[in-house]
């Protein structure tokens, strides 16, 4: 009996030890069912650019967690499912997600990457980082949908433009109009005036009416003495 | 002694309804001969040759030009338009009657330049109501159908690229690929005719008006853009590489041929547009003087705009330069999986040395993805006309902070330049016919012009559009140029004769012709005109067959194709078509004269027989 009871500690022991030793070994560079993440805090932040330590780290692992409850719609992933590992300077490292009920087992690669795309917003937001200072290799981005208007803007500022011009030939249309009306009646009314101005004004010398003759002016310009 | 100038016949003033049509004062002569000049060439065409021929060493060969062809055959068509005071067609007519056709080749050439130059307001147009918005759309790449990336065409070119040949002229992939009319463009194109035919209504009454404004505004516009331009991050480079002279160029013969082409076609001689001008003037305006300070206006206006434009490709290359910098940092960061504040932009070069040593299989892997950056290269990327105007210029406002402002401001100075030359080309068509009097009302001839341009002009707003455009451009107003303005200066100084110019000139100003204008015109500039034209034609004919740029889509830039046998012939039309007005009209001129020689001494015979 007691044997048995050792046998089960050690065993036991044995598990204790070995089960991060056997998770390490799920995660590798270029694991089938591992991503790769980059991290440019410095770019995306400049000054107020955060260290990565190991609290970020814990961070990253709790999101992603939440990214998989939130895609499975369950409760039972936990900052133990996510191993990173391959850490490097430049803040890069790989990471699988294994599955809460067998440890020994991956979540294959394109339910993970349903879950990031799924939350990306959220994981950005999580590290005040965006979808390029943030990479997740493999994972593309689905860009923002392109707001269409219903009236292209710049068919706005043409009709505005178009209806000041019509605006402006309808004034000169009606201009033109008074002006014409304004000149009949005021010949009618004082045609007779008319007749003595121009009267008037070819005995002083100087036509008021037709060509302006300028054989008869300014002849000493070109006079040589 | 007492000397009475008697009144000739051509001395009175325009015939019909052109009573009162005078400029205002002498102030709307030069405002409308500057805002005629002083246009769209002055912005693109200038800046690329100086940055061609050797940066400030060009200024030498371009004010000697200026000085021996540009200001003596402006003052010739202004002394002819204000002595004869009617439109060209009458007013060579005038001068020799076999030489009238000179002033039917000018027309035909500025009905040409009408058709295609309106075309380049409508892109202002459509550039300026699309500054209209929070990102530029000439910013950014659309995002393709299934949203997963840029649509690849925008890809594989830039996005400024993308859209002035998808989105403005929907470009297909050669002249003989039709397509359908763009809409846009024809709503554009008709917006702007609508605006010429305002302008040009009420005669030179309402555009002696419009050319304070489209003389002035523009230079407004550079002069904040030079002020930004100058404060803009690497602006300095680019006004470095400009002024620092190359004096070796000076020795190809091309820089000094480009100079002579450059002042002829900026000063707008020959398309009849200045006689135009100049026969709205009072008989004794002092136009001597005011032919001096426009053509030094429009030089000087070309050095300024280039100041202006080089400190944008200064601010265009710094910013490429130092992406491409920013993009190889990342690359190298990435590759190596070094911290990120170990490369910083400054050490990119002496961190490639370093890599290469410590890591060389790592770092040939790299590759073709390793670029090289180079400040000179992007520097040197020198581009004229349409290219510059909307491609570069644009890409270089999208980076400015407040972009939206900056390019609503120029794409207003674009517009105003390109109005104010267009003004002139309209009024050179429109006062020799409604000299002919065809049609009495003024408003109707105007109208009547305008509709037939525009009509004509929605070719130009097709697929294929943009190649006939530059086809025009390229051919149109060239070649006959050269020929009509030396026609007209052999005819005023050998046919006309130099010593009855020199009366009509004392006539009008009051003092004898400076014996610096009759070298010039009699000697200097007939010697350099038939310089420049046998270069054109010998360079035409060892060019080969004649090509364009056309646009490929799928590797996102221009290729070198050939014309088309039908395009080569039309292009044989343009040029024929205005050039052969003369020789045409001066055998109908002959003929007519020999039968009615003929026909009164058959009359005179029968009268004494009878």
């Amino acid at each position: 009996m007691r044997c048995l009871r050792m046998l089960v500690r050690i065993l036991v022991l044995l598990y204790l030890a070995g089960a991060p030793a056997l998770a390490q070994t799920l995660c590798q560079p270029n694991a089938s069912n591992g991503y790769r993440v980059r991290i440019s805090i410095k770019t995306a932040l400049g000054n107020q650019a955060y260290e990565w330590n190991e609290n970020e780290m814990f961070l990253f692992r709790a999101t992603m967690a939440f990214a998989m409850r939130r895609y499975y719609k369950t409760e039972t992933y936990n900052v133990d499912n996510i191993i990173v590992c391959n850490q490097t300077r430049r803040v890069s490292f790989w990471f699988v997600v294994i599955s809460p009920e067998n440890p020994t087992m991956l979540i294959p690669k394109a339910d993970v990457e349903k879950a990031v795309s799924m939350s990306r917003h959220r994981i950005n937001n999580a590290f005040l980082l965006t979808d390029r200072t943030l990479e997740f290799l493999g994972i593309y981005p689905t860009l923002a949908e392109p707001v269409n208007p219903d009236t292209p803007p710049w068919l706005i500022v043409f009709g505005v433009v178009i209806g000041a011009v019509f605006a402006g030939i309808i004034a000169l249309l009606v201009s033109s109009l008074l002006q014409k009306r304004r000149k009949e009646k005021g010949m009618m009314e004082d045609g007779q005036d008319e007749e003595d101005r121009q009267m008037k004004g070819v005995e002083n010398g100087i036509n008021l009416d037709g060509i302006y003759n300028r054989g008869f002016t300014d002849d000493d310009r070109f006079t040589k003495l | 002694k007492v000397v009475h100038r008697h009144r000739t016949a051509t001395d009175s003033t325009r015939p019909g309804n052109w009573l009162d049509s005078e400029w205002d004062n002498p102030m709307q002569f030069v405002l409308a001969c500057v805002s005629y000049a002083v246009g769209l060439g002055n912005v693109w065409r200038f800046p690329y040759l100086c940055q061609m021929h050797g940066g400030g060493g060009f200024l030498i060969p371009y004010m000697l030009m200026l000085v021996l062809l540009g200001v003596p055959l402006f003052y010739m068509e202004l002394a002819i338009g204000q002595k004869m005071r009617l439109g060209s067609i009458g007013a060579w007519r005038a001068i020799s009657p076999y030489l009238g056709g000179v002033g039917m080749a000018s027309v035909v050439t500025s009905m040409y330049l009408c058709l295609y130059y309106n075309v380049i307001n409508a892109w202002s147009f459509w550039y300026l109501f699309h500054s209209f918005q929070s990102v530029l759309p000439w910013a950014e790449c659309p995002v393709n159908s299934n949203l997963t990336g840029p649509v690849e065409e925008c890809e594989r070119a830039t996005p400024t690229q993308y859209f002035f040949y998808r989105e403005t002229l929907d470009i297909s992939g050669s002249i003989e690929e039709n397509g359908g009319i763009h809409m846009g463009q024809a709503l554009c194109l008709l917006l702007a005719w609508i605006i010429v035919y305002l302008f040009i209504v009420k005669g030179v009454k309402s555009t002696g008006k419009v050319v304070y404004f489209t003389a002035t505004f523009p230079y407004l516009v550079l002069i904040i853009y030079l002020i930004r331009g100058v404060t803009l991050h690497g602006a300095i480079n680019g006004v470095k590489y400009m002024f620092t002279p190359k004096m070796e160029q000076l020795a190809k013969p091309t820089t000094w041929i480009n100079a002579a082409t450059q002042i002829f076609f900026s000063l707008g001689l020959g398309f009849g547009s200045l006689i135009a001008f100049a026969s709205y003037n009072q008989y004794n305006n002092n136009f001597e003087k005011q032919a001096i300070v426009v053509s030094m206006v429009n030089s000087s206006t070309s050095i300024f705009a280039s100041i202006v434009t080089f400190s944008i490709y200064g601010f265009k290359a710094t910013f490429n330069y130092e992406s491409c910098l920013e993009r190889v940092r990342l690359l190298l960061l990435n590759t190596f999986d070094l911290a990120e504040d170990t490369i910083s932009l400054e050490n990119v070069n002496h961190w490639i040395a370093e890599l290469n040593r410590t890591h060389p299989e790592q770092f040939a892997s790299l590759g073709g993805r390793l670029e090289t950056c180079d400040l000179e290269a992007e520097l040197d990327t020198a581009v004229e006309g349409t290219g510059l105007a909307f491609i570069v210029y644009s890409e270089a406002i999208k980076n400015m902070p407040v972009s939206q402002l900056w390019s609503v401001l120029y794409f207003i100075m674009l517009l105003l330049l390109g109005m104010g030359s267009m003004l002139g080309n309209v009024i050179a068509v429109i006062t020799p016919l409604s000299d002919l009097k065809f049609i009495s009302v003024l408003s109707y001839l105007v109208g009547l012009v305008c509709l037939f341009c525009l009509l004509l002009g929605l070719g130009f707003t097709t697929r294929s559009g943009n190649y006939w455009f530059t086809m025009f451009n390229d051919y149109g107003a060239t070649f006959s140029l050269l020929f009509i303005v030396l026609i007209e200066v052999i005819t005023v100084c050998y046919i006309y004769g130099i010593k009855r110019f020199e009366k009509d000139v004392e006539d009008m100003l009051g003092h004898r012709l400076n014996w610096y204008w009759k070298i010039m015109l009699a000697g200097v500039s007939p010697i350099l005109l038939i310089a420049l034209f046998i270069f054109y034609i010998v360079n035409y004919i060892q060019g080969g067959t004649p090509t364009y740029q056309a646009w490929n889509k799928e590797l996102g830039k221009s290729v070198v194709t050939e014309y088309p046998p039908y395009a080569q012939a039309f292009i044989g039309l343009l040029l024929a078509s205005s050039v052969c007005c003369i020789p045409l009209t001066a055998l109908y001129t002959y003929c007519k004269k020999r039968n009615l020689a003929s026909g009164k001494r058959e009359r005179t015979v029968s009268t004494v027989s009878a």
